[in-house]
């Protein structure tokens, strides 16, 4: 019986020294999410273009303070409300060896914002993404011209979005072969795709060096870069914790104190850009009175479930705007948690004996509505969670305009470009498609309308102040908190770090 | 059995099919949730780019006419186009499918070879310590839950004792031309020792998660079975007739104990795509128990279809391969 225990112990060790050791020089990102395709121009994802990312560069991009910077453009000038002139940068080289050309920039943006661009009368998901762009023309030496149906001022903030592809490459490809093969002008080159396991790349040793006005300069500091697909939280904290990966994606928060504890690993936060909140629904019996939607605001305490649900990673927020947004209105009074104060407003409301409602919500922000709901319980407004999956709820609530059964939704709405256009509109404006509250104010309507074009900055800036101030006194949401994105990172990293529009860019890391 | 009779049920398996084909569709299409919508999210579209999306995805058709597309393309082996990785859903489902089998066939051999021994060793000990641990171990084994149990061997093994890897199939460090797409079989075939370990060292822990409910359940019924031949006749002749203990047990009762074990497994290999959806999750393992799961929560309908019908046929298959597997085994049963 003595040789079994040797046996196996002997053969867990010969598998112990089989398990893989990282180069010094691989960089491990331990990733939710493989990408769908490696096609820039087909596809609607984040997590596929923040792979995508690192292998293709952009005519723009965004540093980790989601400043805008010219990447593959040397500059852009605004030449009229509808005009733009970007000066493409001299010797900047595919991954196949070829030169980007004007052409090459020209057709990428055709290949996205046309009817039917892609061919096969197939049009990029990415379409709407570009906006009012309505033609792309070579006007000099190094100069495109983009010009647009309408003014949108959101141009430079959604470039940073699309990434440059070779026309020749295209063309022989094909999109089938768009779709498996990298062929970008970014700082990593695809190696071998090995689907739903990992993304291997290596760095691409003639890369032009990256945007100018974002520091380091030149080619990227690792050898090799892989995105390695883990989706299970609890497995990616493991890989962390075991050093198989360097850096991880949605850390969640209740592993935040295991990773702060490990001597391996840190804890990296940024702010996010995804706005939480209860809509409520403005066109039920219920809450189309505004004093009812405010016993609501004043009954939930937003600090106690941050500090103690989200492990204090969370900013609270008293309108739909993120405190890094544009246009963010600095002085909204905030609806403190005051129950009496509640009770005082359903009673003015005709409800002295308190109401009785339902708060939808998905399965993964359970806990967080149910201590919501225990805060409104108490406060006179009984509250049932019900937990349904994610488009089901979607369909329920988002009806643009046609009339909705159900009284609240937790829910959230995203804002990768952090321009208002992209949150405020899609929630608030009458009838559009993610206003889940049925919410209907015509000054808001103008407010935004008139906002979408204007050119001025701090006259647009100033618009979305003045929306964000009526919709904080009408609360037709209740307005809660952006959580950060945390991330775990190998002590051995350095020079990284996190961007709030979730890219996860590699070109400055390093390995020690 | 004739090979007619063999024919008839390998034809009987058509209308089968063909059921679940119109199963699948009507389900995944009356699910609520709209697949453009939920691809759109949180972006702005206007009207027209969102008809063109539809259009573009043939969604802007009526049901019955994408039914009749869906069964006449299907027929030819034809799946349509993934919503989202622009690529033929065949393909997509063809790079994911091999690691599926192996992790299967590895946790079926592990569940095999400790489930035989482990139940015939309770039966022939019955009632002793031995046979008490293996049925509360077996208890636990059907009722751990595998989410649960492959997390605390990932903490136990890759976190604390450092031996294994976390997640995924093979080290990247390797790089393996595929030929059979098995990775345990092609590192071999590349003569490459030392990558086939690594893979070794990647699908143990999946392997033994993925195995653990069905180990339970057929050292169960190894056990019983072989409690049952023992009190057979032939049994006590053999004994009567003073043949060694190992030879009776072995030679004669093991052969017949094993009948329903064997059919079991081929069933209880159907239900292992089950659990592959939760396994390859945890274990970051490339296979299309995963794909299956994100698809259907994105609402990619080609892929979901396509894959649930491979599932059906798959257990379909396997439920006869078990019935022809137990008239082979024992002769007196007919097809």
């Amino acid at each position: 019986m003595t040789r079994f225990p040797r046996l196996l112990a002997a053969s867990l060790l010969a598998l112990g020294t089989a398990a893989p050791v990282a180069s010094a020089q691989d960089l491990v990102v331990g990733f939710t999410r493989d990408a769908d395709t490696l096609d820039p121009a087909n596809h609607r994802n984040r997590e596929t273009q923040t792979i995508i990312r690192n292998m293709y560069d952009g005519i723009l991009t965004r540093d980790s303070s989601m400043e805008i910077h010219p990447e593959l453009a040397e500059s852009y000038t605004q030449v009229s409300p509808t005009e733009y002139d970007f000066v493409i940068r001299d010797g900047v080289r595919f991954h196949d060896g070829s030169a980007m050309t004007l052409e090459d920039v020209k057709f990428t943006l055709e290949r996205l914002f046309t009817e039917g661009g892609m061919g096969d009368g197939q049009t990029s998901p990415r379409q709407s993404l570009l906006g009012p762009l309505e033609s792309v023309e070579i006007t000099g030496e190094d100069t495109v011209r983009l010009t647009l149906a309408e003014p949108w001022p959101l141009l430079p903030a959604m470039l940073p979005f699309q990434e440059v592809v070779s026309k020749d490459h295209v063309e022989a490809v094909g999109n089938d072969g768009m779709a498996t093969e990298a062929n970008g002008t970014g700082p990593f080159r695809l190696v071998d795709w090995r689907k739903g396991d990992s993304i291997i790349m290596e760095r691409f040793d003639d890369y032009y060096g990256g945007a100018e006005g974002i520091e380091p300069v030149g080619p990227a500091c690792v050898e090799r870069a892989i995105f390695r697909i883990i989706p299970e939280s609890a497995s990616r904290v493991a890989a962390l914790l075991a050093g198989d990966v360097h850096i991880i994606n949605e850390l969640p928060a209740f592993a935040v104190p295991q990773v702060e504890a490990s001597d391996v690993a840190d804890v990296m936060t940024v702010n996010g850009t995804r706005s939480f909140f209860i809509a409520m629904n403005n066109q039920g019996e219920i809450f189309d009175d505004v004093r009812v939607r405010q016993a609501v605001a004043h009954a939930i305490e937003k600090d106690l479930i941050i500090d103690a649900i989200l492990g204090g990673n969370a900013a609270r927020i008293e309108g739909i705007l993120s405190p890094d947004a544009f246009g963010k209105n600095e002085d909204l009074p905030a609806y403190d948690h005051d129950p009496e104060k509640a009770r005082a407003l359903l009673a003015e409301a005709g409800y002295p004996d308190g109401i009785e409602v339902t708060m939808d919500v998905e399965g993964a922000f359970k806990d967080t509505a149910e201590a919501i709901a225990s805060m409104l319980t108490e406060a006179g407004i009984t509250t049932t969670v019900a937990v349904g999956e994610g488009a089901l709820l979607t369909e329920k609530w988002r009806t643009m305009g046609e009339p909705k059964e159900g009284d609240m939704y937790f829910s959230s709405w995203g804002n990768g470009s952090l321009d208002p256009e992209d949150i405020f509109v899609p929630t608030h404006m009458t009838d559009a498609r993610g206003n889940s509250a049925g919410y209907s104010n015509s000054e808001i309507d103008r407010l935004l309308d008139e906002a979408a074009t204007e050119v001025d900055r701090e006259v647009r800036a100033s618009m979305y102040q003045e929306a964000e101030a009526i919709v904080n006194a009408e609360v037709p949401y209740v307005y809660l908190w952006v959580p950060q994105d945390i991330y775990g990172v190998s002590r051995r990293v350095s020079g990284w770090s996190p961007s709030p529009d979730g890219r996860i860019n590699l070109h400055d890391a390093c390995l020690n | 059995m004739s090979l007619a009779r063999l024919v008839e049920r390998l034809l009987q398996l058509i209308p089968v099919l063909l059921g679940v084909s119109v199963i699948v569709f009507v389900m995944i299409t009356l699910t609520p949730g709209d697949p453009v919508d939920i691809m759109i999210g949180d972006e702005i579209v206007t009207e027209e780019q969102e008809e063109a999306m539809r259009r573009d995805l043939g969604l802007d058709r009526p049901v019955h006419e994408r039914f009749l597309v869906f069964l006449g393309n299907a027929v030819q082996g034809d799946f349509g186009e993934s919503f989202y990785h622009g690529r033929p859903v065949a393909d997509v489902i063809a790079e994911r499918l091999p690691a599926t089998i192996e992790l299967t066939l590895v946790a079926m051999i592990i569940a095999l070879v400790t489930a035989i021994p482990l139940g015939v060793l309770a039966a022939i000990k019955r009632n002793s310590i031995l046979d008490r641990i293996a049925t509360v171990g077996s208890l636990l084994g059907v009722s751990l839950p595998g989410f649960w149990f492959g997390i605390l061997l990932i903490m136990l093994f890759a976190v604390q004792l450092d031996l294994l890897p976390v997640s995924g199939r093979i080290g990247y460090a390797f790089e393996i031309e595929p030929i059979t797409h098995f990775m345990l079989i092609d590192t071999l075939l590349r003569g490459r020792p030392d990558a086939f370990l690594d893979a070794l060292s990647h699908i143990i822990l999946p392997a033994i998660t993925l195995g653990l409910p069905m180990t339970a359940i057929l050292m169960r019924v190894t056990r019983a079975s072989m409690l049952e031949v023992l009190r057979q006749d032939y049994v006590t002749f053999a004994e009567a007739k003073g043949l060694a203990r190992h030879r009776i047990l072995f030679r004669h009762a093991l052969k017949n104990a094993l009948i329903p074990t064997v059919s079991v497994a081929a069933i209880e290999t159907g239900s292992l795509l089950g659990g592959n959806m939760i396994v390859e999750t945890v274990f970051g393992w490339p296979g299309l128990g995963r794909l299956v799961v994100e698809s259907i929560f994105v609402r990619n309908y080609p892929l979901v279809q396509a894959a649930v019908l491979l599932y059906a046929v798959t257990y379909v298959m396997l439920n006869f391969f078990a019935d022809i597997l137990y008239t082979v085994l024992n002769p007196r049963v007919k097809l």
